[in-house]
């Protein structure tokens, strides 16, 4: 080991046109790799957010069938059967020419409504709408007619109600198969 | 005789290794700086200053109702939990299981009281912290977001109130979830019977209201939904949002009232907890006594097929669900309630009147207290039409009148613009007509530059609907009932929907006049809707079936 002074050497000035060491273009400014970074942690909450929005729509559910045997046609009088009400929330109507089911949901905000017959009028219980015979809405805030169920005259004579199958509209209520022909006795 | 020193023995107990450990700090000797130290040293407390403003300890000032609020919250927790032990929420055991607690557990039924009664209570003084805090101007700046962050309490204080009332699974339980979670299915686009709902796809089995029930009905997922919500989900947002509220509190300084000669801070401890205890310690033993006194209701077991006659929403909703009785579910059930919520945040950002801050002040700030009252005294009363007013079918029903006469049919409503009014494309009509009269309403107050003369306004106005009333009673077509709803109105919407704010808010600049016009003009709607429909018996001032759009 010498301990002489190593020979001082000129400080090497770069020559001004000595090409620079091969000084690779950034392929990302630390400013971009921030923005990615960020741009990417957001992208992570929002997907996030996402599935969790989505975890809360289950992809199974476990409801009643929405499908029930009436029992034999010939056992309803005419008029409102409030039959099936406790168990299946469904108004069995006889008219002199048929069947159809009303489905007792009220349109307003799905209260049940009861049926009074002195006054030939269903009224709901929750915020007074007023329905006719038919379901159409004569009074209080309901803001369309009331819904039927398919129904259907098994061979048995049986009705047949589906509440999965729904219609209101006038014109398309009164036919098959919302309404079953039956004539009276 | 030896005599028991009291005084020795508290001493040598304070100043044991044991006591020490526990409570920082040497003997007590009760100076200023021990004083500090109580507060500084001790976790539960040290979220107070160390010295406040003796003007912040007023009961007269204070009400004491946040303080009570946050009471009421810890009781709630305490009783809350203690129910979780004996509460299982399914279909089959839930109304057992309240009934167990009614009947078999011991202590169950006082407990569940409790807890009723205290929720019902905190929804009561979060509302009166509200209402003073209102009156006393404490939320304008720098308590702006400290007053948004209450208006989210107060919003997530019903919201734990609904879900609450879901568990016990009774009749009450199901209608009122059932028409609480079907209002979230009117929803504009989000909902599948809203506004443009069924258009953007949303159907029974995939929109805002199916995420609710965890289904397309009220069942078991809906039960446990709302556990999770009630016992955990919200209490802990809620739990965040004191932590803050209180933070704020303590960051903004306890009172904004005007400094006076001479005043000096006095030492929170032992003012200011003494005053805190004393609120917590009063409002449970009146909880208690209630409870003792007075069942929580119970209604029947749940039935999803058949409701109560009349079915009414525990007190504090009844006024929603009578604004449900005017107005389409999606503008009563989601709308307005979405307006009330953001217009109470947006008061501290429209409200540039410097002035009373701190204090009452019924002159220096007319308008602002006000509307606001009238919003809240509007609230009550709809409360109380629905609560005392509505009987059977939900039909209007005097104090005086037996719920056991069925009430004659209402008459059939008509709607203006729409089928059964002026035609079935009269929407083309009523669409700009609409559009114009708001436009008027919003602007005119302020485009009129000078104070109009509000007491010639509003007898002239008065004049002319007196008039009109009198020929429309002169023609059969309106009784006295109908001229006086009409009078009172019309002639309530007028002056505080325009002789008002033209007198007090045509100043503004024209963001901060717009938004409060928007809310004021929401607020006259409700009045006169009521007017339409109690008067001449509207349905609706325009209606588009075809998008389930009814104004």
């Amino acid at each position: 080991m010498s301990d002489t002074n190593p020979t001082p050497v000129p400080n090497p000035a770069p020559p001004a046109t000595a090409p620079k060491p091969a000084a690779k273009p950034a392929a990302l400014s630390r400013g971009d790799f921030l923005w990615a970074g960020w741009g990417m942690l957001a992208a992570f909450f929002a997907a996030s957010a996402a599935a969790g929005a989505r975890f809360m729509f289950p992809n199974v559910i476990y409801e009643p069938s929405q499908k029930f045997n009436a029992g034999q046609a010939s056992g309803y009088d005419l008029g409102v059967s409030t039959k099936w009400l406790n168990e299946q929330r469904v108004w069995i109507v006889r008219t002199p020419s048929g069947f159809y089911a009303m489905w007792a949901r009220c349109t307003h905000l799905g209260c049940t409504p009861n049926w009074w017959g002195d006054q030939n009028r269903f009224k709901c219980p929750c915020h007074g709408s007023n329905y006719t015979l038919g379901g159409d809405v004569i009074a209080g805030p309901a803001p369309m007619p009331l819904w039927r169920a398919k129904v259907e005259l098994a061979p048995t004579g049986d009705l047949i109600v589906d509440k999965a199958v729904l219609e209101n509209k006038p014109g398309k209520r009164e036919l098959a198969p919302y309404f079953v022909d039956y004539a009276s006795a | 005789m030896p005599t028991l020193d009291v005084e020795k023995i508290k001493k040598e107990v304070i100043d044991s290794q044991l006591w020490r450990s526990v409570f920082r700090g040497g003997a007590w000797k009760d100076t200023p700086r021990d004083r500090a130290g109580h507060i500084i040293g001790n976790v539960w407390l040290h979220l107070h200053p160390v010295k406040i403003r003796p003007r912040a300890l007023k009961w007269a000032y204070t009400w004491g109702m946040g303080g009570i609020s946050f009471a009421l919250y810890l009781l709630l927790t305490l009783t809350g939990v203690a129910l979780m032990f004996y509460y299982r929420p399914t279909i089959g055991l839930a109304y057992r299981d309240i009934k167990d607690l009614e009947f078999a557990v011991t202590l169950g039924v006082f407990l569940r009281n409790a807890h009723r009664w205290a929720a019902q209570a905190m929804v009561v003084a979060v509302i009166a912290h509200m209402v003073r805090v209102f009156l006393t101007g404490a939320y304008k700046k720098p308590r702006e977001f400290n007053w948004a962050i209450g208006v989210l309490l107060l919003t997530l204080t019903l919201f734990l109130s609904f879900t609450g009332y879901l568990l016990p699974w009774d009749q009450l339980a199901i209608w009122a979830v059932t028409v609480g979670t079907n209002m979230a299915g009117a929803t504009p686009v989000l909902g599948n019977e809203g506004p443009l709902g069924a258009l953007m796809g949303m159907r029974i089995n995939n929109d805002v209201r199916f995420t609710l029930l965890g289904g397309t009905m009220v069942g078991e997922n809906t039960l446990l939904r709302f556990y999770v919500m009630h016992c955990v989900a919200v209490p802990l947002v809620v739990g965040i949002l004191l932590i803050l509220h209180f933070w704020r509190i303590r960051k903004d300084s306890f009172s904004a009232a005007p400094y006076v000669a001479n005043e000096e801070k006095v030492d929170v401890w032992p003012h200011l907890v003494k005053r805190e205890y004393i609120g917590a310690a009063g409002t449970t033993l009146l909880i208690m006594i209630w409870s003792i006194l007075q069942n929580a209701p119970l209604e029947a077991i749940a039935n999803p097929n058949v409701t109560t006659n009349p079915s009414k929403a525990p007190w504090y909703f009844v006024g929603l669900q009578e604004l449900l009785v005017y107005f389409d579910p999606w503008i009563a059930g989601v709308v307005m309630p979405g307006l009330i919520i953001v217009g109470l945040v947006a008061i501290p950002y429209i409200d540039t009147n410097p002035k009373g801050v701190g204090y009452y002040a019924w002159k220096e700030r007319p308008f602002a207290n006000t509307l606001f009252m009238l919003g809240v005294v509007m609230w009550f009363a709809l409360i109380f039409i629905g609560y005392a007013l509505r009987g059977p079918n939900y039909a209007w029903y005097w104090p005086w009148e037996s719920w056991y006469m069925l009430k004659a049919a209402p008459a059939a409503t008509w709607s203006v613009f729409g089928p059964k009014g002026v035609g079935a494309y009269s929407m083309l009509l009523g669409i700009p007509l609409m559009g114009a009269v708001s436009a008027a309403w919003l602007f005119l107050p302020k485009l009129i530059e000078k104070e109009l003369d509000g007491k010639k306004m509003m007898g002239a106005f008065l004049g002319l609907v007196a008039v009109l009333a009198a020929a429309g009673m002169a023609m059969g077509k309106m009784g006295a009932t109908e001229g006086a709803f009409l009078l009172f109105f019309l002639g309530a919407s007028f002056y505080y929907g325009f002789v008002l704010p033209q007198r007090h808010i045509r100043t503004l600049d024209w963001p901060r006049y717009l938004v409060t016009m928007v809310l004021v003009i929401s607020t006259m709607s409700v009045l006169l809707k009521m007017c339409a429909r109690l008067t001449f018996n509207i349905k609706y001032v325009l209606t588009i079936p075809s998008i389930s759009m009814n104004f």
